[in-house]
């Protein structure tokens, strides 16, 4: 009996033990089955941005960052392709690449060789309005950095065999763009959009590029690439006052220039739809663009614009691509953006789908245009789309490149600085009736559609929905007109 | 017998508290507050090593899971699983729907991406710092209960079959690359592609992609790196939460080593139908990353082929115009490291007058002193990409990921750096003789 009742001691501790062993277990179980509620959203603390000019009219924005021996720079110069002269598009393109292929006393090998000694990376891009050089290098290099970029802005020396070497690559750059749909169908719906304005100029192709001389490219130079016209934003473990010293050594000696860069005027939105049309033979995709001009960034609305954009076509958690792929299965991809300018914006939309759905993709993209004009986006969406942004901002900030993109990007379309500060607070301001507010006035009806593909399976289709089409090479040259009986 | 029962009940009890408080215990912490940022290192109870570093810049954090698994795990006939694998990761789980991973990353703002080489299949997401929670419970979700099914198998094989056919019409150097692996590596293992043959993969079934998440998706073959803006005591409370429940597998026996290669040269060819210029690959086999030469190395990779005042790229690219394409450099796979240059040319005459300048720059490494000047510009360039290695959080993690899988410990950054900055030009010298001598290996690729 006494053995027995031992027994069922062991047998009951047994048991329990086990229980107590798998407890764990069945309740991971539960834990499991469902998302964790994430916490709060942290504070964003960004980093203070610092001003100052020098007596030239060079701007100078300092953004701290101390936690690597590296120094980012971007230049700004008002020198982009809206002010090359009509007859001579790409001179802009030309000359900000050119900068680099030799000063005074060093070549353009020696100042690869100079720019590589000191850690660094150069790189030109060029926008309508601006051409940005990104800069980065060793912090311990700083002197030698700025005595070279000041070489290269004050007193680029422009040989022809260096200036034909820039065309060569440019060229040869944009005929490889010529294979990409992405490419030259959003350079024609530009194109289009743009028409009678500088900024058309941007949209240009290879062609012309040999009609550019030296001569025009020091006489571009000569009149933009000016102190009073340029930016320059440093990010690095920087004294705000060792930095504008090092500035006024370098380049004080560049003098200033005639300001002649008033504002663009703000090209009109398009009024009726169009459709422009690029055979693409044997596409296994068709390519479809379409968008219109809308406000500046600098407009107050710009914020339930960025909401907007969001619900309809930020990411692929977005109501485009949920339509058109996951539910339609049309689109291998469907995403709408906001391109800003200084006098306008352009707002597009994108996909990448079957041939024989152009139509049917073209309509789904209207029904989901209409679902954000004529009614107003659920809360829930607004909120989903406002924690996206809100999430996503300091990934944009994140790096020393990404930092002074941010920054340069800000400055040269003329932002305030509650868009750099306020712009959490500006977000989380927008509700489902400001972009029901601002969505109804937008040209969203009345886009410029561009398509690229297979004239046999695509051409038409537009029949359905409009009257004629124009039709374009990949560099974007008129044809001629398809009718519609 | 009532001493040994009472003291058996005793130890039944004291099991029972154990099992109470010891299901959390945990390798302790080695905390490491070198430059260029701390880490702390953890070894969980299933293998699971963690590691953990707080950078409160910014409300962002980054999570890397990396698996020691790439295509050298793979058995003739069955290639591709692991890139497969990858794939499958997004396709769901037990308590995860398809595609609910990307869909939570995206909708709070974050990025996310894998990669699958021969060594290992890495995934990340960078994601703003409340929501490293939801990435843990995600990521410890597939590792515990991925979803294999036959639909799920199906579509993944489809989309890769077309991956391979779109890669194939845009790179018609593509085939040319995978034979030189092969004559490279001298081994299956370490010389087939990571994407797989089509043949393979059309025949993998589901068991088999099974039995490799069975064996490799383990624990005890992962490295949790965390790096970024996040309360370190909550961050472990999770981690043991959400994966110290999950068993370990098996352990894994390390892929035989390919055979020590026969010091000779290979020199073959092969036809690329749709290339419009011929080319070559060149290979030269390398130390182990272990091996004090590997340094030196690294710098020669610089000098050879780093920027666009690179020897090989003035000479082949500016002065002597030879070539339309160069890429090149060191690569590793486990322990097996190949320098591997690869050319396109105009023309055959080209190719020839191209092999001979890249051996004459060899030539000149083994017979003349590298100059002060040259090499401080490429500790220059070397030291600002290893910098770069730390500038965000996710570099970060990613580089404490792979440092840990590479050797199973994390060398000092700062050490590390500090040998590659006292090479000297002696060392280069005697480096190149070791390793460029004759043996090298030539794939030729010839046009129609």
């Amino acid at each position: 009996m006494k053995v027995k009742n031992r027994q069922a001691i062991i047998l009951i501790f047994f048991l329990l033990s086990q229980i107590a062993l798998n407890l764990p277990l069945l309740s991971q179980e539960r834990f499991r089955r469902t998302p964790p509620i994430p916490e709060p959203f942290p504070t964003l603390q960004l980093p203070e941005i610092q001003q100052t000019s020098l007596y030239n009219g060079l701007t100078l924005w300092v953004v701290p960052k101390n936690d690597l021996p590296i120094i980012s720079l971007k230049i700004i110069v008002f020198a982009g392709e809206s002010f090359s002269p009509e007859n001579l598009p790409g001179l802009a393109t030309l000359t900000a690449h050119s900068i680099s292929r030799g000063v005074s006393d060093f070549s353009s090998s020696e100042i690869e060789e100079k720019i590589e000694f000191i850690g660094g990376d150069f790189s030109a891009e060029i926008y309508p309005e601006y051409s940005l050089f990104s800069f980065t290098f060793l912090e311990e290099y700083f002197d030698e950095a700025l005595n070279l970029l000041s070489r290269m802005l004050i007193e680029p020396t422009f040989i022809r065999r260096e200036i034909d070497s820039v065309r060569t690559a440019v060229y040869y750059d944009l005929l490889e763009k010529n294979s990409d749909p992405d490419f030259f169908v959003k350079r024609l719906l530009l194109q289009a959009l743009f028409t009678n304005h500088a900024y058309k100029k941007s949209t240009f192709n290879e062609d012309g590029l040999r009609n550019i001389t030296q001569k025009d490219i020091v006489s571009f130079f000569d009149n933009h690439y000016r102190p009073n016209n340029t930016h320059i934003v440093f990010a690095g473990n920087l004294n705000f006052n060792t930095i504008f010293r090092e500035a006024r050594r370098f380049f004080n000696r560049w003098q200033r220039g005639e300001s002649n860069h008033s504002a663009l005027p703000s090209p009109e939105p398009q009024e009726e739809m169009k459709v422009c049309f690029i055979e693409t033979p044997g596409a296994k995709d068709a390519t479809i663009y379409m968008g219109n001009i809308i406000m500046p960034a600098t407009n107050p609305n710009i914020f339930p614009l960025i909401v907007m954009n969001q619900v309809l076509g930020g990411t692929p958690n977005s109501r485009l691509f949920m339509n058109l792929r996951e539910s339609k299965q049309y689109a291998y991809n469907a995403f709408s953006e906001i391109e800003f300018f200084k006098s306008c914006s352009v707002f597009s939309i994108h996909a990448r789908v079957r041939p024989e759905v152009v139509e049917s993709s073209i309509m789904e993209i209207f029904n989901d245009i209409n679902l954000i004009t004529d009614k107003k986006i659920p809360s829930f969406d607004i909120e989903q789309a406002k924690s996206y942004l809100i999430g996503n901002f300091p990934l944009q900030i994140e790096t020393y490149d990404d930092l002074t993109s941010k920054v340069a990007e800000h400055k040269a379309l003329g932002l305030e600085d509650e868009h750099w500060n306020k712009y959490y607070e500006n977000i989380m301001l927008i509700n489902s009736e400001k972009v029901f507010e601002l969505a109804k006035k937008l040209p969203l009806k009345t886009p410029v559609i561009v398509v690229a593909g297979d004239g046999n399976i695509v051409l038409n289709q537009f029949g359905a929905f409009i009257k004629e089409v124009d039709i374009y090479n990949k560099k974007g040259i008129y044809l001629g007109t398809y009718k519609f009986d | 017998m009532n001493e040994v029962l009472n003291f058996k009940t005793k130890l039944l009890i004291l099991c029972l508290i154990l099992s109470f408080l010891g299901g959390s215990v945990h390798v302790p912490a080695q905390e490491k507050k070198d430059f260029p940022f701390p880490y702390t290192q953890y070894k969980f109870n299933n293998g699971l090593h963690v590691i953990l570093s707080e950078d409160y810049s910014l409300p962002i954090v980054s999570v890397v899971m990396a698996y020691r698994v790439g295509s050298i795990n793979e058995e003739p006939g069955k290639t591709g699983l692991a890139y497969l694998m990858e794939n499958l990761m997004f396709l769901g789980s037990e308590n995860v729907e398809r595609m609910q991973h990307i869909s939570i990353i995206h909708k709070v703002g974050g990025e996310f991406n894998a990669a699958t080489s021969e060594d290992r299949t890495i995934f990340y997401q960078r994601i703003p710092s409340n929501q490293l929670t939801q990435v843990l419970w995600l990521e410890s979700d597939r590792m515990k209960s991925l979803q294999i099914d036959e639909s799920n198998v199906k579509q993944v094989k489809l989309d890769i079959l077309e991956e391979i056919s779109l890669r194939k019409a845009r790179d018609p150097y593509l085939e040319s690359s995978w034979r030189f692996d092969r004559l490279l590596y001298g081994n299956f293992a370490f010389g087939h592609p990571v994407i797989g043959s089509e043949d393979d993969l059309r025949n993998l079934t589901v068991q088999d992609v099974k039995d490799f998440y069975n064996r490799f998706y383990i624990p005890n073959n992962a490295v949790l790196s965390i790096v970024g803006n996040f309360d370190r005591k909550k961050a472990l409370a999770d981690i043991q939460k959400y994966f110290e429940t999950i068993p370990p597998g098996e352990p894994i026996p390390p892929v035989p080593l390919p055979k020590s290669p026969e010091k000779k040269s290979i020199v073959e060819s092969i036809q690329a139908p749709l290339a419009q210029s011929p080319g070559f690959h060149l290979g030269y086999r390398l130390p182990s990353p272990a091996s004090e030469d590997f340094y030196v190395l690294s710098i020669i990779e610089y000098i050879l082929l780093r920027g666009m005042s690179s020897r090989l790229h003035k000479r082949l690219f500016k002065r002597e115009k030879l070539v339309l394409e160069l890429n090149g450099g060191i690569e590793k796979r486990q322990d097996q490291t190949r320098l591997k240059i690869f050319v396109v040319n105009n023309n055959q005459y080209m190719v020839q007058r191209c092999k001979k300048a890249i051996f004459s720059e060899l030539h000149k490494l083994k017979t003349n002193f590298i100059s002060e000047e040259e090499l401080n510009k490429v500790k220059n360039m070397f030291r600002k990409d290893y910098i770069n290695q730390y500038t965000t959080s996710l570099p970060k993690a990613l580089f404490l990921a792979e440092s840990f899988l590479s050797r199973n410990i994390l060398l000092n950054p700062a050490e590390e750096l500090e040998k590659y900055m006292a090479i000297t030009p002696k060392d280069i010298i005697g480096v190149t003789y070791r390793y460029f001598g004759v043996e090298s290996v030539i794939l030729d690729v010839k046009t129609k």
